[in-house]
């Protein structure tokens, strides 16, 4: 594979990719994710445990949003039960030793201490919670006053976690809270690394299926060609959709069932066909030309010459397919989750987003939009690159 | 052109076999019977409903007879009635698959019919204009929006849509101009209630993709010799765009429309579950979770034997509009 790729490396539609700016910036930006997704899969940056932690109360608004007074008061809410169940355990002081939020512990774990703090706070919270219902409270700058003192007094019951510590929790509330009181930032970051690997597995393993089949079947012809066109006229012969599912809903009950098995099978089985059909049309056309009879005549065998001569020559459609394939990838793993059909076991792009519709309606947009966004930047890279690709080495493409 | 038909007809049915006895492989895997009777039944129980369901024949049988009953009819009460759909569904006890389809094409179409032609409206006008101006601001900044709108998930396009179109606005007026889901076809007005909102989703979905799409056709058509021929002859900018290329450019965009015809039956997947519209979609998905194999390969038959036709018709289309196409 070396060879060809110095050469494509060298050609013409290269020099022109390396001119295209918007394509450049593209590469890099997919880098960037490449390397986040290293750094999260190999080097352990989020583990798995991170991103399932609860870090704060739910539904937390990110460090540049704005909390209404009902969010502020749910929040102090959840600091106030998280204490004050401590007591209802058998052994209070255990419990509120355990109180752990990425850092954030209560400022003493003994029990006179805390449940002196806690009686104070009790009393201005209920009067403040009924005050809430009223009309008008959150115009009136006397309830204003009396909340922000409540946060300070209840803040005081918690000790904030110094140096790294301190810096890590903060750049876990960068982007707030799920519905489970989970870093938004850190699960979006950590889908970084599932949606490389799902985008790579589905486009590598594909775009190898396709090509060598394509190869194959256009450069023996016969009953092979048949048989391969065959295949790729049935699995297209219903909505690509439909075949993910089908191919993912054969997991339902088994142990793989929520892994990224049944997502790998059913993407890898899906999208070969596009690069197959295309490789086909290729080879077809690189068969009949001159240098290929002139490795014929040489006395080169028929594999070494669709190994080593023809193949490739269709690096160009490999790459195209690639990018093509890894959008369709990411994208239909959203579908898939949505469904049911997809990864349950770690937070991908399309859990997240699945999981915000409840939150969406109650108006809380900041995990939506940070899958989104993730998702859109790396989509859109390679869509422009996708494009670029396209325009560079195969321009008669419609 | 009749023996070119008849030809890719015959040519096509073992592909049509094919996805059918592929799909009723796949659908195997997953044994049914448990889940229907609970996990707690006899061995007896297990047994009498295998063979009620005719899971204890072997695959190659089975295929057998549901492919045949595809082409058979029968008399029940008088009346002859396709075999096919008169298998019962497992799920929804005793209810013939065929009403069960029946039942769910409307609904579907009420969806996915509206879209397409708002869709192809809307976009092939942006691809006109865009190619119009093609390379100067109008042309960059609808092409730039396409590859935008193009990088969202379609679910987000939906839970949006929901949220804007529904919640918000509901709560604005005061009242309900677009339900949130749901599906009632007997009260006055129920379209717009029902409907609309998952059609205008629809159509901001794909408007990305077919405006790409039929601009690269038009730009395409530009640098055809025709063009540079009426050029040459004095013709006017836009005579040449809207008389020679347009005319020119609908052949590849008939085509294009002709293709998703099938798709229309099939429904839109993902809105009818998430608006809750009883469509073929749905009815697809839920037969594929709760195992009931009558309902997802009567589904699945009846959509691949109608987008094999619809390929074949396109492509006689295609010899018949452009005299350079030759069937053979």
């Amino acid at each position: 594979m070396i060879g060809p790729m110095k050469r494509l490396l060298r050609s013409r539609g290269a020099r022109k990719l390396g001119r295209d700016r918007l394509a450049l910036a593209s590469m890099f930006v997919i880098g960037a994710y490449l390397a986040i997704a290293i750094a999260v899969g190999v080097f352990g940056l989020i583990s798995g445990e991170e991103a399932i932690f609860r870090i704060g109360p739910d539904q937390l608004v990110g460090a540049w949003g704005k909390p209404t007074v009902e969010q502020r008061m749910h929040y102090l809410e959840f600091y106030v039960d998280q204490v004050d169940q401590a007591f209802d355990k058998r052994e209070p002081e255990k419990a509120l030793a355990a109180i752990d939020f990425f850092g954030l512990r209560t400022v003493s774990t003994d029990e006179d201490v805390m449940a002196e703090k806690l009686e104070t706070i009790f009393d201005p919270f209920d009067e403040l919670y009924e005050l809430q219902e009223e009309e008008g409270f959150a115009d009136d700058p006397e309830n204003f006053a009396r909340l922000e003192k409540l946060e300070v007094d209840i803040a005081a019951m918690f000790q904030q976690p110094e140096g790294w510590e301190r810096r890590y929790r903060d750049i876990g509330l960068l982007l707030g809270t799920d519905r489970q009181g989970r870093s938004i930032l850190l699960r979006a970051v950590y889908a970084i690394k599932v949606a490389v690997q799902i985008g790579l597995v589905a486009a590598l393993v594909s775009v190898l299926i396709g090509t060598i089949l394509g190869g194959v079947a256009a450069f023996f012809g016969g009953w092979v060609d048949h048989v391969i066109v065959w295949l790729y006229s049935t699995l297209s012969a219903i909505p690509y959709i439909i075949l993910l599912m089908v191919l993912a809903a054969m997991f339902l009950g088994s142990p793989f069932e929520g892994t990224l098995i049944p997502v790998y099978v059913a993407f890898c089985m899906t999208f070969w066909i596009g690069p197959c059909r295309v490789v086909r049309g290729e080879v077809m056309k690189l068969r009949e030309l001159e240098y290929v009879q002139a490795a014929t005549a040489v006395g080169f065998g028929r594999t070494r010459i669709l190994l080593k001569h023809i193949i490739p020559n269709t690096t160009h459609l490999m790459f195209i397919n690639f990018s093509l394939i890894f959008i369709g990838a990411i994208k239909a793993e959203v579908i898939l989750s949505f469904l049911g059909l997809g990864v349950k076991n770690e937070p991908s792009w399309g859990v997240m987003i699945n999981q915000s519709r409840q939150e969406v309606i109650a108006g809380f947009m900041w995990q939506i939009g940070a899958a989104t966004f993730f998702m859109f930047t790396l989509v859109l890279a390679f869509n422009i690159l996708s494009d670029a690709l396209q325009d560079a080495f195969d321009p008669k493409h419609v | 052109m009749w023996a070119y038909i008849l030809r890719r007809v015959l040519y096509n049915i073992p592909v049509y076999l094919g996805i059918i006895f592929l799909l009723m492989a796949a659908l195997r895997v997953n044994d049914p019977i448990w889940g229907y009777l609970g996990k707690n039944a006899s061995h007896e129980a297990y047994a009498a409903m295998e063979k009620s369901m005719g899971l204890d024949q072997p695959l190659l049988v089975q295929f057998w007879d549901f492919t045949s009953g595809l082409v058979t009819f029968e008399e029940v009460d008088g009346v002859s009635r396709w075999k096919a759909g008169l298998a019962e569904s497992w799920s929804d006890k005793g209810r013939p698959v065929g009403d069960l389809v029946g039942d769910a094409v409307w609904p579907s179409l009420s969806i996915t019919v509206p879209a397409l032609v708002l869709t192809s409206l809307i976009s092939i006008t942006i691809a006109i204009l865009s190619a119009y101006y093609r390379g100067r601001l109008p042309d960059k900044v609808m092409m730039v929006s396409a590859v935008l709108g193009m990088s969202i998930s379609f679910l987000v396009y939906i839970i949006f849509g929901q949220y804007w179109g529904a919640y918000v606005l509901n709560e604005r007026i005061g009242g309900e101009f677009f339900a949130i889901q749901g599906y009632k076809s007997d009260e006055p007005g129920w379209w717009v209630t029902y409907c609309l909102l998952p059609v205008l989703i629809s159509t901001i979905v794909t408007m990305g993709y077919d405006t790409r799409f039929y601009r690269a056709v038009m730009v395409e058509e530009t640098g055809r010799d025709y063009i540079t021929t009426a050029r040459a002859k004095g013709a006017t900018k836009r005579k040449i765009m809207f008389v020679h290329m347009l005319k020119n450019a609908m052949i590849p965009i008939i085509t294009r429309i002709m293709i998703t015809l099938p798709f229309l039956v099939m429904g839109s997947l993902l809105l009818e579950v998430y608006f809750g519209i009883p469509g073929m979609g749905r009815a697809l998905l839920q037969a594929i979770t709760t195992l009931d194999f009558p309902v997802a390969q009567l589904l699945v038959a009846l959509f691949a034997g109608l987008f094999l036709l619809t390929v074949i018709l396109t492509d006689v289309f295609y010899a018949l509009v452009d005299p350079r196409v030759r069937l053979q």
